[in-house]
C-alpha cells in the first residue's frame, strides 16, 4: 500500500454550508491546529504489535509495604474493584451487620431527644455493654459468626484452590507474614462489626446525652472489658475460623464447619447442661466460654456454674490449637504444585 | 545469542534427601547468564531444585547461590530478584489481568501506583494489551501463562524462572510463549531458567540445557556442544540395507536403522570411505550420505541410552516419569 499522505486541503464553513455528519467531522478536524486543515492520512500497513522489553530500575520497598499490600487487598476489596474480589452478597451481608451492630445507637439518640426514659434499657450499662458484644440472638447467632464464616472460609482455603499460594510463595513474602496478614484483615473486619461499634456507641451516649467525666469515669472500666471481651470474641472466632479455611479447598465446608462449631457446641451443651445438670460441655464450646469470660470482664450477673478463669483456659487452648494447625497447614502449602 | 556471563546458579553438592529418597544427589550446578532449559523425568529433582533455588526449602547439604544469595539463609532477597512463572494455576480467576499483575508487582514491595504503570507496560508485553481489563475467569490457557509471565517479570528480574511455559497451549499461543522468553533473553538480556519436557520447545528457546535424572545431574553445558556427542552421518540406501548393517556393525560402527535409512555414529576419521566401502562389498547402492544435524531430542535419546535406559523418544521419559 502507498504511503504517500493524501494532500490536505482546505475547509471552509460559510452560512450556506449544509449542517450535516460529513461537514461536522470536518468542521471537528480543521478546529486544530490554529485552523490549519488536518485530515485522515493514510497509514501504513504492516505490524501493528512490536514487542519491545521495557526495563524498570525501580526499587522494591521492605518487608512492610509487602504485608501491607496483602492487608491492603484484602480489605479495600470490600469497597473496591481490583482488590480482592468479595462476592456481593458477603459486601450486603456486612452491610446489613453493620446497620444491625450499630442498632442500639439509635434508641440512645431517640432517648436523647424524647427524654431518658424512652431508651433507658439501651442505654449503657453493664448489660447493653455485655449484649452489645456477646449477647446470643442476634449477635452471636446472625451476626458474628456467620461474618467470621462468610469472610474468613474462603480467606486461605481459595488459594488452595487456585494455586494462588504460589503467587506468595514464589515472592519474599515468608509464611508468618502470609498467615498474619489474613488473620489481620479477617481480625480487622470483625473488630469494625464488633468492637469498633461498641466503641460508637460509647461515644454518642457521651455526646448525645451530654455524659459528665463522673459518669465517665464510672463507666470507663465497663467499656474496657467489654472491649476486652469483644477482643477475645474476634481473636477466638478467627483463629477458629482461619484454621477451618487452611483444612480445605473451597469456602463451604470452612465456612459450614465454624457455624457448626459455634452454635452445634453452644446447641448441645445447653441440652446436656438442661437434660443431665452437666455444665463441663461450656467449656468445649467457643462461645458459652467467651460469654463466661465476657461476663466476668464487664461483671455482670453469670449464667454459668463453671468458674470464669476455667472459661478462659478453654478459650486460650483453643486459640492455640487452632493457630497450631493454622500454621501447620500453611507450612504444607506448596509452590510448584498444590 | 547472550555472552557467557559469570554463573548465575551455582551449587555445589548440593543435596535433598526426604527421609531415606535422595531428591537432589550432590549436585554440582553451574548456570550462566542467558536461557537454560531444565530437562528431567518426573521425579528427577526439578521440582525440589527450583525450590532450592527459590530458597524455599532447607537443603540437606552442600552450597548453593543463586544471583550471589546464598540459598540457605536468603531465600527471601533471591525471591526479589527472581520472577517465578509457576506450571499449574497460580492466577486468582475472579480479578481482571491488570489488577493481578498489578497485586504481584506489590506482593514485591512496588508502590501500587509503579505496579500498576509496570503491569500495563508488562500486559502490552506479553500480548495482552487489549485483554487486560478482562476477567482472568474468560482467558484462554494461553492468555492465562501469558498473564503468569507478566507477573513473574513485573519488577524487571534479572532471571525468570519459567516452569513449563507453554503447558497446554495450542500452536500459535506456544510459538508467541516462547517467543516472548526468547525477546526476553535477547532483547531484555535476562536470564531464563525454563523447565520443561518438550525438547522442541528447548531447544527453541535456549542455548544451554541441564539435564536431571534422579536426582543427578547428568548432562549440562551449550547444546551445540552436548550435541557433539550423538554426530552421526546419514546414508540412505537402495538395495541390501540388511546387509550393509551387518557389514558396518562387523566393523564395529554403531549404527541405527529404519528401513532403508540408517544412522552412523561418527567417531572414525574417515567414516564416509568406510562406509562406501561396506556399500560396495554388500552391493547397496548409496543414494544419499551426509551429516546428522542432531536435535535435543537425539541428544536426549543418547545420552539416557548411556545411562542404560531405552527409550524411543523424550515422552517416554520426561511425561511418563522415570524409568527404573
Amino acid at each position: 500500500m502507498s504511503e504517500t499522505p493524501v494532500e490536505d486541503h482546505e475547509v471552509r464553513f460559510d452560512e450556506a454550508s449544509p449542517v450535516t455528519g460529513a461537514s461536522r467531522i470536518e468542521a471537528a478536524y480543521t478546529a486544530e491546529d490554529h485552523g490549519q486543515a488536518s485530515v485522515a492520512k493514510s497509514g501504513s500497513t504492516g505490524q501493528v504489535f512490536t514487542q519491545t522489553y521495557l526495563p524498570w530500575t525501580g526499587t522494591l520497598n521492605p518487608r512492610w509495604a509487602r504485608n501491607w499490600a496483602v492487608y491492603r487487598h484484602h480489605m479495600l476489596g470490600l469497597v473496591r474493584s481490583g482488590h480482592r474480589p468479595w462476592p456481593i452478597l458477603i459486601r450486603v451481608y456486612l452491610v446489613l451487620v453493620l446497620i444491625g451492630s450499630v442498632g442500639d445507637i439509635f434508641p440512645v439518640l431517640l432517648g436523647s431527644l424524647f427524654g431518658e426514659g424512652l431508651g433507658q434499657v439501651f442505654m449503657v450499662s453493664r448489660d447493653s455493654l455485655y449484649a452489645h458484644v456477646l449477647g446470643f440472638f442476634p449477635r452471636n447467632v446472625l451476626y458474628y459468626p456467620v461474618v467470621t464464616a462468610l469472610i474468613v472460609g474462603t480467606m486461605i482455603s481459595e488459594d488452595r484452590l487456585n494455586g494462588t499460594s504460589a503467587l506468595y510463595f514464589s515472592r519474599p513474602i515468608t509464611r508468618f507474614d502470609y498467615v498474619a496478614m489474613k488473620y489481620l484483615a479477617a481480625a480487622s473486619i470483625l473488630f469494625i462489626l464488633c468492637v469498633f461499634t461498641l466503641l460508637v456507641y460509647y461515644t454518642v451516649e457521651v455526646l448525645a446525652m451530654g455524659r459528665g467525666w463522673s459518669w465517665i469515669v464510672d463507666t470507663f472500666p465497663l467499656l474496657l472489658g467489654a472491649v476486652a471481651a469483644g477482643m477475645l470474641l474476634v481473636v477466638t472466632y478467627t483463629s477458629l475460623g482461619l484454621a477451618m479455611s487452611s483444612v480445605s479447598t473451597n469456602g463451604f465446608f470452612p465456612a459450614i464447619g465454624l457455624l457448626a462449631l459455634i452454635l452445634g457446641s453452644k446447641s448441645v451443651a445447653f441440652l446436656v447442661a438442661l437434660i443431665f445438670e452437666q455444665d463441663a460441655l461450656y467449656l468445649l464450646s467457643p462461645y458459652d466460654a467467651l460469654a463466661n469470660v465476657g461476663q466476668a470482664l464487664v461483671g455482670t450477673e453469670s449464667n454459668y456454674e463453671l468458674p470464669w478463669t476455667w472459661s478462659l483456659v478453654s478459650v486460650v487452648v483453643m486459640n492455640v490449637l487452632s493457630l497450631y494447625l493454622l500454621a501447620n497447614r500453611v507450612a504444607s502449602m506448596e509452590v510448584t504444585r498444590e | 545469542m547472550v555472552e557467557a556471563r559469570a554463573p548465575i546458579v551455582h551449587t555445589k553438592a548440593l543435596t535433598k534427601a526426604y527421609g531415606e529418597h535422595t531428591a537432589l544427589d550432590a549436585l554440582d550446578l553451574r548456570i550462566e547468564a542467558g536461557a537454560t532449559g531444565l530437562l528431567g523425568a518426573n521425579g528427577a529433582g526439578k521440582s525440589t531444585l527450583l525450590k532450592t533455588l527459590l530458597g524455599l526449602i532447607q537443603v540437606t547439604s552442600g552450597e548453593g547461590s543463586v544471583l550471589g544469595h546464598d540459598i540457605r539463609t536468603e531465600g527471601p532477597s533471591i525471591r526479589q530478584r527472581i520472577g517465578y512463572m509457576p506450571e499449574y494455576e497460580a492466577l486468582d480467576p475472579r480479578m481482571d489481568g491488570i489488577h493481578q499483575v498489578r497485586y504481584a508487582g506489590e506482593l514485591l514491595g512496588m508502590n501500587p501506583v509503579i505496579a500498576m504503570q509496570r503491569a500495563h507496560q508488562c500486559l502490552e508485553y506479553v500480548g495482552l494489551g487489549e485483554q487486560r481489563y478482562r476477567q482472568i475467569n474468560g482467558y484462554s490457557t494461553g492468555m492465562r501463562q501469558a498473564t503468569k509471565l507478566a507477573c513473574a517479570i513485573v519488577h524487571d528480574p534479572e532471571m525468570i524462572i519459567a516452569d513449563e511455559p507453554s503447558n497446554g497451549l495450542d500452536a500459535a499461543a506456544r510459538d508467541f510463549m516462547l517467543q516472548t522468553l526468547d525477546t526476553t533473553v535477547r532483547n531484555g538480556q535476562r536470564s531464563v531458567l525454563m523447565a520443561s519436557h518438550l525438547m522442541d520447545d528447548v531447544e527453541q528457546v535456549c542455548e544451554r540445557i541441564v539435564l536431571l535424572h534422579k536426582g543427578r545431574l547428568v548432562a549440562e553445558g551449550r547444546i551445540e556442544d552436548l550435541k557433539a556427542i550423538d554426530r552421526e552421518y546419514e546414508v540412505h540406501v537402495w538395495g541390501a540395507a540388511e546387509a550393509m548393517e551387518r557389514g558396518l556393525l562387523d566393523r564395529g560402527l554403531r549404527v541405527r536403522r529404519q528401513g532403508r535409512v540408517m544412522r552412523v555414529a561418527d567417531d572414525r576419521d574417515d567414516l564416509p570411505r568406510e562406509v562406501l566401502e561396506v556399500a560396495a562389498a554388500t552391493g547397496a547402492q548409496v543414494r544419499r550420505l551426509h551429516t546428522y544435524e542432531a536435535s535435543l531430542e537425539d541428544l536426549f535419546i543418547a545420552i539416557m541410552e548411556r545411562l542404560g535406559h531405552d527409550v524411543k523418544s523424550s515422552e517416554d521419559l520426561l511425561a511418563g516419569g522415570a524409568p527404573r
